[in-house]
């Protein structure tokens, strides 16, 4: 971001005038002071206290920061998940999974992981993918013999696809943050995504024959799968329109998003599942949502862009590199710090705090930048479901009742499960960067 | 009077919200038809949907901050009685309220700015103020649900009774 004030700006010392908004943020979240509250004093402070811009930057960073077409996908893909939802076209993904993986030993289970994959494909949020998927498999789950908090923690785990698999909400902000196409990303992190689907999977199998929760004696048919996907037929379009669209070029991210919305209440309304009378609710809902997501990203950027400034990005490369230069150590030492700040911070301000950071020490060991943006997104989306600050435990936690804490140690096996994939991710680039070439 | 008043309190972010978000949706689906039936789009559907997009932010903040939604460490705030919540969430509520008067403050300047220099947007030739104020705006009505949001926090610790604890972000 410090490229928006020309010079490279000079590397800085760590001073107590950068120290106390930092420990002042720290301070001020455990109090329980929201998170974009929080943000804004610790930019507010930051700018304060070192002078490095004018205060003004803040007021007109609010207008600014935000004004960008690709961030207005988000309140779109937000929309397209809760459509997917109140038409029910999310059940008919649901009974496609079903028809194709209730046959494991771990039937339901797997279903309901291969189902919030699906709705990754649609939704950009992994929030709505928790709300969505949960409402309807929770009770389900624990009927079939899973423990509600270890159903919980699937469905968290499940549903961090969203912000993985393209679009996603996460590769969206990165992009606008560190100047990567969104396009680009989402072709990047097809394959990255899959595969922590596919480890949550197999870790919920290998969980299921070591502790035997779910025996399903549901036999494959073929015959029944056709028919699913037949009836879940206009349900599935809508991943294919907008991955489709955004993968041969025809839409923006943006563009594919307003017209998965569009399409998805026309299948709603000529199907029956929805009605105009629903429209104020299923906007109201929307809209609070954004409420709650944009002026995190909002604030962040005042903030990123101060630290950008102030030389911390470069300071940051210098210290590190004084004690190791071994890629391999700095890669295993990012990784490190994603997954720490996951734990205590939310989301979005990591990825537009963190990003321009860790960038110019990822460059330093010669990492391309969208291989970057992969590693980023993967160990940070670990984050959703590790504690105490894993918005997925909040999610599933509000809607089952079950603590966060109950779910998030029933989610550590997933924790493991993905940390492994994001390694394999760190040290294979081509898994990132064979569609991009 | 009163009555239109307490419709404008329940109603009031509801309402903007709704409409702000359909031309939103409206327009960018618009643009994407005009641009395969007449393969050319219009100037001003992009730069509307922009600045339609930053009220809509802004707002549905105010909004989240009336139904107290927004993301925080609740993991304390759990563990305390009814008056510990109640500080917590005043606490919230006057940290939001400074920087809420920060934020105004500080995003009135551009539009004053605009307002003295007459900028145009680039598309629409509209004053650049009218869509400026979309930052002052949500602020304020975000400073005007904190007020509210105090007064309730502080007569629940008054009364030792359990604060409101918000809406949930997904029922």
């Amino acid at each position: 971001m410090h490229q928006l004030y020309g010079k490279a700006p000079p590397t800085a010392e760590i001073t107590w005038d950068v120290g106390w908004p930092i420990l002042m943020l720290v301070a001020l979240f455990a109090l329980g002071v929201p998170v974009w509250v929080s943000l804004g004093f610790c930019a507010v402070g930051l700018l304060v206290a070192t002078q490095v811009l004018p205060l003004s930057l803040f007021g007109e960073a609010l207008f600014s920061g935000i004004d960008a077409f690709a961030l207005i996908a988000v309140p779109l893909y937000l929309l397209t998940g809760d459509v997917m939802v109140r038409t029910k076209l999310s059940d008919q993904l649901l009974d496609v999974a079903q028809a194709t993986l209730g046959s494991l030993r771990s039937g339901f289970g797997s279903s309901t992981l291969l189902g919030c994959g699906f709705f990754s494909c649609i939704s950009g949020s992994d929030a709505a993918g928790a709300a969505g998927i949960g409402r309807i498999t929770y009770g389900r789950l624990v009927e079939e013999g899973y423990p509600p908090n270890y159903a919980a923690a699937l469905i968290a785990s499940g549903a961090s696809t969203g912000i993985l698999i393209p679009p996603s909400i996460g590769y969206i902000i990165v992009g606008l943050v560190l100047g990567v196409p969104s396009s680009t990303l989402f072709i990047a992190a097809a394959v990255p995504g899959v595969m922590i689907l596919g480890s949550i999977l197999l870790t919920n199998i290998a969980m299921n024959s070591l502790r035997r929760y779910e025996r399903s004696d549901v036999r494959f048919s073929f015959q029944h799968w056709l028919g699913a996907v037949w009836r879940g037929r206009w349900a599935l379009l809508i991943p294919f329109i907008i991955l489709g669209g955004i993968y041969s070029g025809v839409f923006t991210p943006t563009e594919a998003a307003a017209v998965a919305v569009v399409i998805a209440i026309g299948i709603g309304l000529l199907q029956g599942t929805l009605k105009l009378s629903d429209f104020p609710s299923m906007l109201e809902n929307s809209a609070k949502v954004n409420g709650v997501i944009l002026p995190i990203i909002a604030l962040s950027l005042p903030l990123g862009q101060a630290l950008g400034a102030l030389g911390l990005p470069q300071s940051f490369v210098v210290a590190v590199t004084s004690i190791s230069d071994d890629p391999v150590m700095i890669t295993l030492l990012m990784i490190a710090i994603f997954m720490i700040a996951g734990c205590i911070m939310e989301g979005t301000p990591n990825i537009v705090i963190l990003g321009p950071i860790m960038l110019p020490l990822a460059q330093s060991i010669g990492m391309d930048d969208v291989h970057f943006c992969i590693l980023m997104m993967t160990t940070l989306g670990i984050g959703f479901i590790t504690p105490p600050l894993g918005l997925n435990l909040f999610v599933l936690s509000g809607l089952t009742g079950n603590t966060v804490f109950g779910i998030a140690r029933h989610a550590v096996p997933f924790v493991f499960g993905m940390v492994c994939v994001a390694v394999v991710l760190a040290f294979v680039p081509e898994l990132s960067l064979w569609a991009v070439r | 009077m009163r009555s239109f008043l307490s419709w404008l309190n329940t109603n009031g972010e509801r309402v903007l919200l709704l409409w702000l978000y359909s031309y939103l949706v409206a327009v960018i689906f618009i643009e994407v038809v005009r641009r395969f039936a007449l393969s050319h789009s219009s100037l001003w559907g992009e730069e509307t949907a922009r600045f339609i997009f930053i009220y809509l932010v802004w707002i549905a903040a105010a909004s989240a901050v009336r139904g107290r939604s927004h993301i925080r460490l609740d993991v304390i705030t759990l563990f305390l009685p009814p008056r510990g919540q109640a500080l917590i969430y005043i606490l919230g509520d006057l940290a939001t309220g400074v920087i809420a008067c920060v934020a105004l403050y500080w995003s009135m300047a551009p539009v004053m700015t605009s307002l003295r220099f007459g900028s145009v947007t680039e598309a629409l030739q509209l004053s650049q103020a009218l869509f400026l104020a979309a930052v002052p705006f949500g602020f304020t009505l975000v400073i005007v649900r904190v007020v509210q949001s105090l007064i309730r926090d502080v007569r629940a610790l008054a009364a030792g009774q359990q604060p409101y604890t918000g809406t949930r972000l997904f029922e």
